[in-house]
């Protein structure tokens, strides 16, 4: 009986936890944004006329075609990350795709109609050199692949392997390119550096080497950086040292032929690397004789190969990029020449003559926010009158990608710096014009009562005015049908919606670029693209002042850290309109480790910002006087602690009031046994609004709520599956406490960690039983507060009760966060993305250490749920149901103005937004909520209450009468 | 004192249709006898009582000692009711169960709301037992009863959690801890 009645409260508690959306609700509330990554081979679809297909492939290993006349996603490959996917080489004949991939280790050909795989090859180990189309005939049937040590042919039909030969001296040669100019013969060619030029010719039937040949070219170290073969087998080089060109017959000569540039009156621009660069519109035919040479960052050259002789068509200067394009028979070059400061002209050219084609001028706008452009992708087509039309993409340096038709319109631009997202904020929007009056009226000081009762008056007449305006708009809409109706966002009408789900994404890239987008619809509302980002740079965004203080605009602060050198900078912006603000950042001559933001405020409600340099020195920003002043009054109770992963060491300062520091704790995490991977403390803007729990018998057991509390995650450096372990500590950030320290032995990373109100979650690999686990661990005070009233880390002598359980997860993962809200009410619950592309609202409530093994009267009383080790993955849990997010990296989450719902993010290759309920909507009418009948009835109701009083007034009179 | 008319309102066409032979008005004197005075000239009893006169014997009004006991009784049932209604209180208690359901919160709320209801009426009670010479004594086996029964219903919200007697009634009021110590930090970036 009793097994039954926990079946059945089981069966009711899940009911109770269905959060899946219904079929109306898709994409109302979410959306979702599918992005490439920066592109580094792009081809269009010329094999029809028609085909408005362009192909990309990425260096994000994605491989996906776009429709050229919306910028959609017509189908998407994700291939593994790192460089195992990594696409090497993208050949495209008729409909096939060939992709070299992993460094020559794969070979994969699509069917680019519907973006289907036609067949894979596993290649023979070695590292990928180059890669060609083979034709013969007229026909392309073969491809050719070069690697170190051997060159293999294959099938394009099916992949499979026509011959494989060893490459000639190749421990000596370094073999770089290949090439075939369709007459049944392929050229493998190599160079020692700065000694000779070496060519092996194979015969394209058996793979038997014809001929192989060695020229002297002691000024070569590098065949595709300066090489290039035009007209009929005619390998063309230039060399900067020399400023020559060199050209050579590959089926006739034996010696190279030097070509001073002077000789053709050219000049290289000083420290340039000249480059060249050929076409070869059809495999089966050999490439064009006219070839592009780059003399300088802004000087191109079309030149032809005629007889032996080397003839300049036309020169480019200024040029910034030049690129050539094939319609049908006719080859064009398009250049892009700088016009003035905000736009690029794009012109084309016949490849034959070097003639500009009349009336092919294209306008290319250059963002200001954006960066220069990079390259140049044509796709040419033959009009109707046989003239040459054509479409550029432009991707500039912020990896945006733009389309752009004659004769300057934009058909689509994309920003393909979000495939990177790094970190991100959301902010709040600010009031509208109206609310934002009244919030000034009390922010100012009083001059005079009446000038107060007018203004008064003059604020309530417009917020009247404009909440006139809302109805009307309101009334105006509700008649038009709902897919027309759109509600424009610009930067202008952007205001806080009287719930404030409405927020601004504020997202840094990879890149440098930075974004607002707004949360409702996914629109980018602005973008700024910031230069001279480094490579590998470390970012911290910070929100200084929200967009509470109205007078006042709101400021986000990013720190831009070069890890090389140490150095940072600061970005000082309005995270609403995107735009740099007033407030001067300070120069930063030292190496900055860490920055702090304080709670504390200056006298224009900035958080102050301190900043940690590498002799531990602090610095603020802003640094007025009146923060100065707090701060040293302050500055006993400032602490902050850095680690070092690299030396294991995880010390703790605190602040003395002449801003330097002092060491006040230090652990040391031996470097050659494990080392740091992660440390999460608490979120500065969660609330915590239950300080216990309530046992079965009514009494409360004191959460361990210490918002100084740090979760230190340790790995093994020795990863042998035996003795692997992994390690957790809960360190006290203000004195250096140990709480606790937990050991996982036969487990391995990588390690999620999420770390909220009085537990921490984290997920491992169990090598022992080859499975992923999650723990939770739980800390609580006891039965009574030591100190119910302030908290301090200082004075706490009892050593809090810890709890531990683990569970069996059915999945990796790859990443994990908390839901938060606004004043912590709502349940919580962990989004867990994983890697088939979910994203799982998985109930805090299953990973509770309190959970029993034997269930007794207290535990269901409490509502716990009996223990499993087994967690289990229920599809109505995922928050983005059929919306696959690819390469999930980060989940952010914020509250709302609505305690039940908070706002998420996933970011990754793609982003998704969402809203998640993990109480469900409390205190929110349902969507389908029936207010015409609720209405009606009440309207009824109210009538037959008159009615019935009227009538029964007369009866009484009546009554009376008699 | 009825009119002459009769009842209804066929006596009132009766009036109209001989109102020449009748008087405007008349005035009865006896007090026993309704009938008008055209039956009383058809002839039985001339007797006319004088006023205020009546047939019935009137009762005798003297207090006397028998009485005196029965109102002593009579107070201290007033004064017992709420003792003997515990028994019964205790059954319907035990019946209901510790369950939280509408029936049983609605015998808790007769349960606690009648004792607080009859103390509130505490003086219109004491003015009842005005006659009692045990009035003090009275008034307070009642107010006993009363509390009892008032003691009864409070055991019973205790005994089905209705009281806010355990810590976690208050645990929502518990405002969260001040921070005294500012920390931040991280890895080293």
């Amino acid at each position: 009986m009793a097994k039954l009645i926990l079946l059945l409260l089981n069966w009711i508690f899940l009911c109770c936890n269905v959060a899946a959306v219904f079929e109306d609700q898709v994409g109302k509330f979410d959306w979702r944004q599918q992005y490439v990554g920066k592109v580094r081979f792009s081809h269009f679809d010329s094999h029809m006329q028609s085909s408005k297909k362009v192909l990309l492939a990425s260096e994000s290993n994605v491989f996906a075609a776009l429709n050229t006349r919306t910028g959609e996603l017509f189908w998407r490959h994700v291939d593994k990350t790192g460089p195992e996917g990594n696409i090497d080489a993208l050949l495209q004949h008729g409909q096939d795709a060939v992709l070299v991939i992993g460094n020559g280790h794969l070979l994969r050909s699509w069917d680019i109609g519907v973006g289907g795989m036609n067949w894979e090859m596993v290649l023979d180990p070695g590292s990928f050199r180059s890669a060609c189309l083979v034709g013969h005939q007229g026909a392309v049937k073969h491809l050719a692949v070069l690697k170190k040590t051997v060159i293999s042919l294959h099938y394009l039909s099916n992949g499979h392997q026509k011959w494989v030969e060893n490459l000639p001296e190749s421990e000596t040669v370094d073999f770089q390119a290949v090439y075939s100019g369709g007459n049944g013969e392929v050229y493998a060619l190599g160079v020692v550096p700065n000694s000779h030029l070496a060519i092996v010719v194979y015969s394209l039937e058996d793979g038997e080497i014809t001929k192989q040949v060695s020229v002297e070219a002691p000024w070569l170290s590098s065949i595709p950086a300066s090489c290039s073969v035009i007209s009929r087998g005619l390998l063309t080089c230039v060399d900067s040292t020399t400023m020559s060109l060199y050209t050579l017959d590959l089926h006739l000569q034996l010696e190279m032929t030097q070509i001073p540039l002077q000789t053709l009156g050219l000049d290289v621009d000083p420290g340039f690397r000249p480059s060249l660069v050929s076409h070869q519109p059809n495999p089966a035919h050999p490439p064009l004789s006219e070839f592009l040479l780059q003399l300088g960052p802004e000087h191109h050259l079309l030149l032809q190969h005629n007889d032996g002789q080397i003839v300049t068509l036309r020169d480019y200067k200024p040029a910034l990029l030049a690129s050539f394009a094939t319609a049908g028979e006719k080859t064009v070059v398009a250049v892009m020449a700088p016009k003035n400061k905000t736009a690029c002209s794009i012109n084309l050219f016949s490849a034959e003559t070097g003639r500009r084609l009349l009336e092919t001028t294209l306008i290319f706008t250059v963002d200001p926010n954006g960066g220069k452009p990079e390259k140049l992708h044509v796709q040419a087509f033959l009009k109707k009158d046989d003239s040459v039309g054509y479409r550029v993409m432009v991707q500039t340096e912020d990896h945006t990608l733009t389309f752009i038709q004659q004769p300057g319109r934009v058909m689509w631009t994309r920003e393909e710096a979000l495939s990177d997202v790094v970190t991100m904020e959301m902010v709040d929007l600010p009031l509208t014009g109206a609310q934002a009056e009244l919030e000034g009226e009390f922010g100012k000081k009083a001059d005079g009562l009446m000038s107060m009762v007018m203004k008064r008056l003059s604020s309530q007449l417009i917020m009247l005015q404009a909440w006139i305006a809302h109805l009307w708009k309101l009334f105006y809409d509700a008649r038009k049908p709902r897919s027309q109706v759109k509600n424009d966002v610009s930067i202008e009408n952007l205001s806080r919606d009287e719930f404030n789900l409405q927020k601004m994404m504020v997202l840094v890239t990879a890149s440098g670029k930075l974004f607002g987008i707004d949360s409702k619809t996914g629109d980018i509302l602005w973008k700024h693209y910031l230069e001279n980002i480094p490579l590998n740079a470390a970012f911290k965004l910070m929100v200084q002042r929200t967009t509470a203080h109205f007078p006042h605009p709101p400021q986000c602060t990013l720190l831009i850290k070069d890890k090389d050198t140490g150095l940072a900078t600061l970005h000082v912006f309005n995270p609403i309109f995107g735009r740099r603000s007033q407030v001067t950042p300070p120069a930063l001559p030292q190496p900055i480790l860490q920055s702090l933001l304080l709670p504390l405020m200056d006298q224009d409600y900035a958080k102050v910002l301190l900043l940690v340099d590498d002799q531990y020195k602090v610095s603020a920003f802003p640094s007025t006087k009146n923060v100065l002043q707090q701060l040293q009054e302050t500055a006993s109770s400032i602490f902050f602690y850095l680690a070092d992963s690299g030396q294991g060491r995880l010390s703790g300062y605190r602040l003395r009031t002449d801003l330097s520091t002092e060491q006040v704790w230090e652990v040391v995490i031996p470097t050659e046994t494990q080392k740091i991977v992660s440390i999460k403390g608490k979120r500065s803007n969660e609330h915590v609004h239950s300080q216990g729990r309530v046992m079965g018998d009514r009494s409360v057991l004191y959460k361990y709520l210490n918002p100084n509390l740090l979760a230190v995650v340790t790995e093994s450096t020795d990863l042998h599956q035996e003795r692997s372990f992994i390690g957790i500590l809960l360190i006290d950030g203000v004195t250096g406490r140990i709480i606790h320290e937990a050991v996982q032995r036969k487990a391995r990373g990588p390690v999620h960690v999420v770390h909220s109100e009085n537990w921490v979650v984290y997920e491992y690999w169990s090598t022992k039983s080859r499975r992923n686990e999650f723990s939770v661990i739980e800390l609580y005070e006891g039965m009574d507060l030591y100190n119910s009233t302030v908290f301090s880390s200082l004075d706490r002598p009892h050593a809090p009760q810890v709890l531990q359980q683990s569970y069996i997860f059915p999945s990796s993962i790859s990443t994990m966060e908390a839901t938060l809200t606004e004043k912590g009410i709502t349940s919580r619950h962990l989004l867990v993305g994983l890697p088939s592309g979910g994203i799982l609202s998985l109930p805090k409530m299953f990973l509770d250490p309190r959970r029993p093994e034997v269930i007794s009267e207290q535990s269901r009383e409490e509502n716990l749920i009996p223990y499993a080790p087994e967690l289990i993955i229920r599809t109505e849990w995922f928050i983005n149901y059929n919306q696959t997010v690819s390469r999930v990296r980060g989940i952010y989450t914020a509250p709302s103005g609505l305690e039940s719902t908070c706002l998420v993010v996933a970011y990754g290759l793609d982003i998704y937004h969402t809203r998640v309920y993990p109480s469900k909507q409390f205190d929110v009418l349902k969507d389908d909520y029936d207010y015409m009948l609720i209405s009606s009835v009440l309207f009824a109701l109210f009538f037959a209450t008159m009615i019935s009083k009227r009538l029964a007034e007369v009866k009484l009179l009546n009554r009376a009468w008699r | 004192m009825a009119s002459p008319g009769g009842q209804g309102g066929g006596a009132l066409s009766t009036r109209g249709g001989g109102g020449a032979r009748r008087m405007k008005w008349a005035l009865e004197l006896s007090v026993g006898n309704t009938r008008s005075r055209s039956d009383r000239q058809g002839g039985q009893g001339d007797v006319v009582y004088p006023i205020g006169y009546s047939e019935k014997p009137v009762p005798d009004t003297s207090i006397q000692e028998t009485d005196k006991n029965l109102v002593e009784k009579r107070c201290w049932d007033v004064a017992l009711g709420p003792l003997k209604q515990i028994p019964m209180n205790l059954f319907i208690m035990y019946m209901s169960g510790n369950t939280i359901s509408i029936f049983p919160i609605m015998m808790v709320c007769m349960m606690a709301w009648r004792p607080i209801q009859a103390l509130m009426s505490m003086s219109a009670t004491f003015k009842l037992l005005e006659s009692s010479s045990q009035q003090w004594l009275q008034g307070l086996v009642y107010l006993i009863g009363n509390l009892l029964g008032a003691a009864l219903a409070i055991y019973k919200c205790q005994s089905m959690g209705l009281l806010p007697t355990h810590s976690s009634d208050w645990l929502a009021f518990i405002e969260p801890p001040q921070r005294m110590e500012i920390m931040g930090g991280g890895m080293v970036l």
